[in-house]
């Protein structure tokens, strides 16, 4: 098993994870509904979670410790995709991600539940539950602001429209995925945009909104190599803020 | 607004105007009562309410509103208006006293659940399901059923189809919940580290030949 | 987090006389046995109106408490600080939760209650009108300001309103971690290096005369309702409740190494309570009245909140015939 491919896979998910579980985080206490405020908080707390859990991993596979590794790397040594750094906005953007990424992420997990790298597939399936509960959450709010008024239709339809670009990044192939493949590691990117892209359009379709082609859509990459947005520095600034006053001392 | 907080001054980019509505009756929507079930073989109980828009967003609300914390199983959320509840006795009373006996009422049996409060302060838990024609046949069924004679002193009766019970798929939802130790009083443990500070202290101190707390 | 029993304004006692004296009795008997109040019993008009209040302000403070520690989610320093924060500051949302759902017992709508602490009209815990500057300042708050709610709290649990009752039974549950997680926040400080010590102390120097204020005003310049005591909505007096937290807290911020900012504070062997500098009650009646540095920009963001929201609630709401207060 080739160790830098495989490093490579659980650096990108577990960026991924903590830059949204960290977006997310910055909703609570200014949520639109009081449950719905505790709800979104739990979700981000899973995904900062679930980051800690594959750091742990990079850190059995010989990496710096998960502190180290998270506050501590600079914008362009992060792997997430570009979509998960972007700023909140309003709740319409925040709910659509939270849907399109939530949606790779389950069948993400799904394909590596069945991993060759066996403390991979037994994460899978140890958070199997959480990433349903994220599924119904977001499938329920699409499916319900995506078919209810025409102020909630035209703002979550924008928001779709906005982030699509954005959530192909996700899908952006690894130098590796061959050797992930062959190695029964992970099934690969392609694999896991077409089953995304099914799914997306089987809960779209049930509601008011409309899917455009994604064969119009440009994809915005370059999260996976380093390539960030604006938006990226300045939220890790945010989050090793405190850290860095005294990056060996223990808080 | 010039904020502490860096969100606070990111939502400053934006403007959000006073507006000339008012805030609408049930701006914050209904409420749905809340039944948890803390272990598989214990009964589900009340904990409480949320507010939502419909039944199946009640649930997906109470499931972080009132499991997110302490271990438990399953959760199911009724309208709080499809609650019929019974008064609440004083003392002692039991109130199936009150509630009158009546011969079998015709029409189409339904299923009712039936929930008891055996002291005020507590909270009401099931106690059972009855199959009767109506909320105040329920009762007098459940009279018959599950009155143990000691003091029951509120009944509420829901019928069965206005639940939105957890499906046996969601069974895994709260798989992880007693891994999430950071939320429990154990993981925060700091006593090792005071002692061994504390221990310095008096050393220091003793060394010295003064005490350098500042409270003496 | 609240400034228990209190609700920063003056009650009127007249109603009393005028209840159905008979009803009274009965009701005043249940709660000298100990039993709860439950929604739909008989109750005077001054004891509905005052928890109404009081349970309605208790959640301002948690959703406006959310606030100043909330701004640090994104700045904690490594995952078990950011994780534990995360879960805190929900935990003090999920409280207001509960305890808007306990007022509501008594008819009053949730919207009109987040109106009337938008408009200014209802007050919260004065506490929260100060601004968190550092790390060490939101310690303060995850730790002591946390302990001052905890004691009343654990008074109120004892009171006669079931429902309100019950909500603190579960708030007292989940507030154990928050408890040691602030002390555990606080022994890291303290065990650090001088900049963390230093930190700490910094937040201390500023945050002790809020503190002083956390229990209202002194007992022998406020009034007294001998009714509330007797009904078991007010548990303690205030100079009770302040004694209480500075026996268990000041000796362990003492034992850290810590200074407070008061030369006079002390525990008088022979009355058994503290001498302390006595807070300036001027200054609390300035900034529970809206002229405290954070006021305005608690209420704005709050304000901001529930209006960014308002699209999501609109869309979802369906018609509906009738408001249905919770039953429990």
């Amino acid at each position: 098993m080739n160790n830098i491919a495989l490093k490579e896979l659980l650096y990108k998910i577990a960026d991924d994870q903590l830059i949204l579980g960290h977006r997310n985080s910055e909703w609570t206490g200014m949520g639109p509904l009081l449950e719905e405020d505790i709800a979104f908080s739990s979700m981000a707390q899973d995904k900062v979670g679930q980051s800690l859990a594959m750091y742990t991993l990079l850190h059995s596979l010989g990496e710096g410790d998960p502190d180290t590794v998270a506050f501590t790397r600079r914008g362009n040594q992060f792997h997430n995709c570009v979509l998960v750094e972007l700023p909140n906005g309003e709740y319409d953007f925040s709910l659509v991600r939270h849907f399109l990424f939530n949606t790779a992420e389950v069948i993400r997990f799904e394909l590596l539940s069945t991993s060759s790298y066996e403390p991979l597939a037994q994460l899978a399936k140890k958070i199997r539950g959480e990433l349903r509960y994220h599924t119904l959450h977001a499938n329920t709010w699409i499916r319900q602001l995506g078919s209810s008024t025409e102020e909630s239709i035209a703002r979550i339809q924008a928001s779709l429209n906005f982030s699509l670009p954005f959530a192909m990044g996700i899908f952006e192939a690894s130098p590796h995925e061959n050797e992930l493949i062959e190695s029964g590691v992970f099934a690969g990117e392609k694999a896991l945009k077409q089953r995304w892209l099914a799914k997306v359009e089987e809960i779209i379709h049930q509601t008011d909104l409309h899917l455009p082609d994604l064969n119009t859509v440009e994809p915005v990459p370059g999260g996976r190599v380093g390539k960030h947005s604006e938006h990226l520095q300045p939220l890790l600034d945010e989050m090793s803020e405190v850290f860095r006053i005294d990056p060996t001392a223990e808080w | 607004m010039n904020s502490l907080d860096p969100r606070v001054n990111r939502l400053s980019t934006n403007t959000y105007p006073v507006p000339n509505e008012p805030t609408a009756p049930l701006d914050q929507f209904g409420t749905f009562e809340v039944f948890v079930q803390p272990k598989g073989d214990k009964p589900f109980q009340h904990e409480g309410i949320v507010h939502a828009p419909n039944l199946e967003m009640a649930y997906v609300l109470a499931k972080e509103a009132f499991t997110r914390r302490f271990v438990c199983v399953s959760l199911y959320v009724v309208d709080t208006a499809n609650v019929a509840a019974s008064p609440i006795t004083e003392g002692d009373v039991n109130i199936y006293q009150r509630i009158e006996d009546r011969s079998d009422q015709p029409g189409e049996k339904l299923s009712y659940e039936i929930y008891h409060l055996t002291r005020r302060g507590k909270q009401h838990v099931h106690a059972g399901t009855v199959q009767a024609v109506n909320a105040q046949d329920a009762m007098v069924k459940a009279k018959h059923q599950f009155n143990s004679g000691k003091g029951i002193c509120s009944v509420w009766v829901i019928q069965t189809k206005n639940i939105r019970f957890t499906l046996p798929e969601e069974k895994d939802l709260w798989n992880t919940l007693p891994e999430k130790k950071f939320r429990d009083a154990s993981a925060y443990k700091g006593g090792d580290k005071l002692s061994v500070f504390l221990q310095s202290k008096q050393k220091s101190s003793d060394h010295s030949g003064h005490s350098d707390n500042a409270d003496q | 987090m609240y400034g228990g029993g209190n609700t920063f304004e003056g009650v009127k006692t007249d109603s009393v006389a005028q209840e159905d004296q008979v009803k009274l009795g009965e009701f005043e008997g249940r709660i000298a046995r100990g039993e709860k109040i439950e929604p739909s019993d008989w109750m005077p008009q001054l004891y509905r109106k005052q928890l109404i209040r009081m349970i309605e302000q208790h959640a301002h403070s948690e959703i406006i408490g959310a606030l100043p520690e909330g701004t640090w989610i994104t700045r904690a320093p490594g995952f078990k600080r950011k994780m534990a924060l995360m879960a805190k500051v929900q935990d003090e949302v999920g409280h207001a939760q509960l305890l808007y759902s306990a007022a509501e017992t008594l008819g009053k709508p949730r919207e009109q209650m987040i109106d009337d602490l938008i408009t200014g009209k209802s007050k919260y815990s004065n506490v929260f009108n100060y601004p968190t500057f550092t790390w060490g300042d939101c310690c303060f708050i995850s730790w002591l300001v946390d302990a001052g709610a905890i004691v009343n709290q654990l008074a109120n649990a004892k009171g006669s309103y079931g429902p309100y009752c019950r909500a603190l039974e579960r708030i007292c549950a989940e507030e154990s971690f928050h408890l040691k997680y602030g002390h555990h926040c606080v022994i890291y400080l303290a065990t650090g290096s001088s900049i963390q010590r230093e930190m700490f102390q910094d937040a201390i120097n500023r945050w002790w005369p809020p503190m002083m204020h956390f229990f209202g005003p002194a007992d022998m310049i406020s009034t007294h309702t001998p009714v509330l005591m007797k009904w078991k909505v007010k548990m303690g007096t205030n100079d009770d409740m302040r004694n209480q937290f500075l026996d268990m807290y000041v000796p362990k911020i003492w034992e850290l190494g810590f200074t407070l900012p008061d030369p006079n504070l002390a525990k008088n062997s022979k009355t058994g309570r503290w001498d302390y500098t006595e807070p300036d009650w001027e200054e609390f009646k300035r900034v529970i009245s809206g002229d405290g540095p954070c006021n305005k920009e608690r209420l704005e963001v709050r304000r901001i909140a529930e209006e960014r929201g308002r699209w999501v609630r609109k869309a979802l709401k369906s018609p509906q015939a009738a408001y249905v207060p919770p039953l429990a």
